[in-house]
């Protein structure tokens, strides 16, 4: 008895030794991108590949957890917000460094502050627009802020606002900033982040190496990174990329295609990871009165929106796109992981009966609408095949037009379109960007629908400055309402990220937002 | 006509081309369907920054004055920044040029020695089981699209075999040949199919010339007839092919240096076509201009060598 009871106890410890495999530190991770990064600035990335590799080399003052909603600290170890909202305190970690052993000082924050904030750097000085001035302190920074703003906090764990160094744009060759900040995307520039760029061949290849002043404490209570250098190249094909991981040559490949997920998943050598995300697919529907030609417009009413909303079986669109890796949209604004999201369960559930009686009532049928589709995208084929049979049944006959990017973007802007497909990830860890860019009609006419809702709008306006939460997820759970009852899109789908990563591979993360977080990445030997 | 004579005739024939490349690759660029601010800036992007992009492309001056700027600032020899890139556009093709020049040259290398040798075993045994057995295949070569051998040769070569790299260029010159053997294997079996065909014919053409009768009758080694005679003969018309070919091989490279990862003008060529990157595309094109009339220059050179009643005429 004695003998069952230690060797069970023994069985216990040694699956307690297999869950929290203990990590292992050094080597180089090689990882397979879709596309190259251009310029890793914070305030000019402007692309995904840019914008997704700033916080490897540069560090914020807050950071977002793995859940991409939870703030907590990073370069600073705390802040505070005066009871008016109008006075943000931050007060810096002691001892940081950037990767030259140099101090990480008050004044570095503050012109790193100072350029995000600047209208003629970068495409994201507005999310930063309601900062007054900002004052550098003995131990930070103060943000004095023209208004109170709710989104100031989560800003300050988003790329744009990471602290670069502010002797090294001091000595940097270049006459502007931005030539500044291109001649620092080089290697042996003093960064802030848990890596420094080691090289680089544009377009092809780009290493990370550890830097060794880097704050963070891994799990072995060292600093991160556990792994010494990271070693990009680029591969803009699909099945190339996979190739090269199944060769055993990289240890990772992003942006897998939905269709491989299941091959790769039944692969043991493979760890095929599908990572939540803020990325919606959805198709603005022009809610205008009349069609850029001024004939009228059939989707002109919420009763013919929601009955193309109905007839559509997004669970049917979700299967066959993403092979069943993505879901349903339950929010209308958002996807289910960005913070204020309301669940009220699948939106406009596939309900022909209802679709037929609204389509009747609005005088939808017989109408022909046409879905502008990106050309060469089989996506993009596939839904519009789908979405021509179901709205054959509610009498709506679907012509497609196939463009290519530019065009179908220059349709939006001039709501020369009935229909068309698009997609959206969030930049930032907060509700106010995307809910800006869908349904407040003076940033860009409601994705260009031309929907525009008094109500929304100012509520909109209101949630800006109202720092009391409860009361924000308020207007946030009212707008959610109305934009889902109004249907200015077809709501479709979320999908994740899909990462294959080696078996051996371990700590990496996709954040929601997209960030390829290399800092707890490690191999076991 | 002597040969520097010739030489430079040739070279003054390639201002005239180069200056209507950039009248058709200016207007080209600019019937794109599509605003070129919005196709560069983010979706997400307001009125201001487009307008922004727009004065710094200058696309708000007149058509005629963008065209004048545009050659001045070539011909000094300034192709802008790369809106995508944000690099000067000559350094980034500059850096470029070696990979496909390289993955160009090897190919060409490798579709002589493949269609070279294979045409006079075809030609010699005429209408016989190897000649259809050699032709058949390469008919499979010419219609098979090129991304399709590409992925094929990927997946058994490199994936599954594990003789080659799955992609990427290499940093040695080994590397490079190591690296690009499948790109270029992939581009020269579709190039050597067409070559293989021309020589054969040319060679069963000259095989029953006069000439080579003559050779025959005088009872020269079937080596030095085949070598001196059918050969030297038989290439002049090849030689044009190949020139032509290397043009539409560089075109192969958009697809194949995407397929293979490999960092040379043809994948830039796409991904600035994509973004719209106006000052991008037009240096490229302009280079792919220079590139094939030089390639042009140099068959001209080739075949005067080989037939010397062209430069004496």
């Amino acid at each position: 008895m004695k003998t069952l009871l230690i060797a069970a106890l023994a069985g216990v410890s040694m699956l307690a030794i297999n869950s929290a495999q203990a990590v292992e530190r050094g080597g180089t991770l090689t990882f397979a991108r879709y596309d190259d990064s251009n310029l890793v600035d914070p305030v000019y990335a402007d692309r995904n590949p840019d914008i997704w590799m700033v916080t490897n080399l540069y560090d914020t003052l807050l950071r977002t957890k793995a859940d991409g909603k939870t703030i907590v600290p990073g370069l600073a170890s705390g802040y505070e917000v005066s009871a008016d909202g109008k006075t943000i305190s931050i007060t810096l970690r002691d001892g940081i460094k950037f990767s030259d052993g140099s101090a990480i000082t008050p004044a570095d924050v503050k012109f790193s502050l100072e350029r995000a904030t600047n209208p003629d750097f970068g495409p994201w000085s507005g999310l930063l627009g309601s900062v007054e001035s900002i004052t550098a302190t003995d131990n930070g920074v103060t943000l004095a802020m023209k208004n109170p703003d709710p989104t100031i906090i989560s800003i300050l764990a988003t790329f744009n606002t990471a602290i670069v160094s502010k002797a090294a744009f001091d000595a940097a060759p270049g006459a502007t900033d931005q030539e500044k900040a291109t001649a620092l995307f080089a290697p042996g520039t003093p960064v802030s982040g848990p890596f420094t760029l080691k090289d680089r061949s544009r377009g092809s290849t780009m290493t990370f190496s550890a830097n060794p002043h880097y704050w963070r404490q891994g799990e072995d209570g060292k600093p991160l990174p556990y792994l010494d250098e990271v070693s990009f190249v680029v591969i803009p094909d699909d099945a190339t990329r996979i190739l090269k991981l199944q060769a055993g040559e990289v240890n990772g490949a992003e942006f897998v295609p939905f269709s491989r997920v299941a091959e790769l998943k039944a692969d043991p050598a493979i760890n095929m990871e599908l990572y939540p995300s803020t990325r919606i697919i959805y198709s603005p529907i022009n809610s205008r009165e009349t069609r850029a030609d001024g004939s009228p417009n059939p989707m002109a009413t919420k009763e013919a929106r929601q009955a193309l909303n109905y007839a559509i079986n997004k669970d049917a669109l979700v299967q066959l796109i993403t092979h069943g890796t993505g879901k349903s949209m339950t929010s209308p604004l958002m996807a289910s992981t960005t913070q204020l999201a309301h669940d009220g369960g699948p939106l406009y559930p596939y309900d022909v009966a209802k679709a037929k009686e609204l389509a009747a009532a609005s005088g939808l049928e017989g109408a022909e609408i046409t879905l502008t589709t990106l050309a060469g995208s089989s996506d993009d084929a596939t839904l519009f095949a789908a979405i021509q049979q179901m709205w054959g049944a509610i009498g709506v006959n679907v012509k497609v037009e196939q463009v290519d990017n530019p065009t179908r973007g220059a349709k939006n802007r001039s709501g020369e379109f009935d229909i068309h497909t698009y997609g959206w990830v969030n930049d930032v860890n907060d509700p106010a960007q995307v809910a800006g860019w869908l349904g407040y009609y003076p940033t860009r006419k409601a994705v260009g629908t031309g929907w525009n809702n008094a109500e929304f709008n100012s509520l909109f306006e209101a949630s800006n400055t109202e720092i009391d939460p409860e009361k924000r997820s308020e207007q946030y759970k009212r707008m959610q309402e109305i934009y889902a009852d109004a249907a200015p899109l077809l709501f479709l789908y979320e999908t994740p990220f899909a990462v294959a990563l080696s078996a051996n591979v371990n700590g990496y993360l996709q954040t929601p937002l997209g960030n390829n977080e290399f800092s707890s990445a490690w191999i076991a030997k | 006509m002597s040969s520097l004579s010739y030489l430079v005739s040739r070279l003054l024939q390639i201002i005239p081309t180069f200056l209507l490349v950039m009248v058709v690759i200016f207007l080209l660029v600019r019937m794109l369907p599509g605003d070129p601010a919005i196709a560069m800036a983010d979706a997400k992007a307001t009125e201001a920054q487009l307008e922004l992009i727009r004065q710094k492309l200058g696309l708000n001056e007149p058509l005629v004055m963008q065209f004048f700027y545009f050659v001045k600032n070539t011909l000094s020899g300034d192709m802008g920044t790369s809106i995508l890139l944000k690099a000067p556009v000559l350094d980034v093709i500059i850096e470029r040029i070696p990979v496909t020049a390289f993955l160009t040259l090897y190919a060409v290398c490798l579709s002589i020695l493949i269609a070279g040798p294979l045409a006079f075993v075809a030609a010699l045994n005429k209408n016989r089981g190897l000649d259809i057995a050699i032709r058949s295949g390469f008919q499979v070569g010419l219609s098979t699209p090129v991304f399709y051998i590409g992925l094929l040769l990927l997946t058994f070569l490199a994936a599954s075999l594990r003789l080659f790299p799955v992609g990427g260029y290499g940093t040695t010159f080994l590397q490079h040949l190591h690296h690009l053997m499948l790109p270029a294997l992939t581009v020269a079996l579709y190039t050597s199919a067409i070559i293989m065909r021309n020589l054969r014919s040319a060679v069963i053409e000259v095989l029953d010339a006069d000439y080579v009768q003559f050779a025959r009758s005088k009872g020269l080694s079937r080596s030095v007839i085949l070598g001196r005679h059918v050969l030297r003969n038989a290439l002049i018309s090849t030689v044009t092919l190949l020139g032509l070919s290397i043009g539409n091989l560089m075109s192969g490279t958009l697809v194949t240096e995407t397929v293979f990862a490999v960092p040379g003008l043809g994948r830039l060529m796409l991904e600035a076509i994509f973004a719209r990157d106006y000052p991008l595309i037009q240096g490229l094109t302009l280079t792919f201009a220079v590139m094939v009339s030089l390639v042009f220059l140099f068959t001209d050179m080739v075949q005067a060598w080989l037939d010397p009643r062209l430069r004496l005429s």
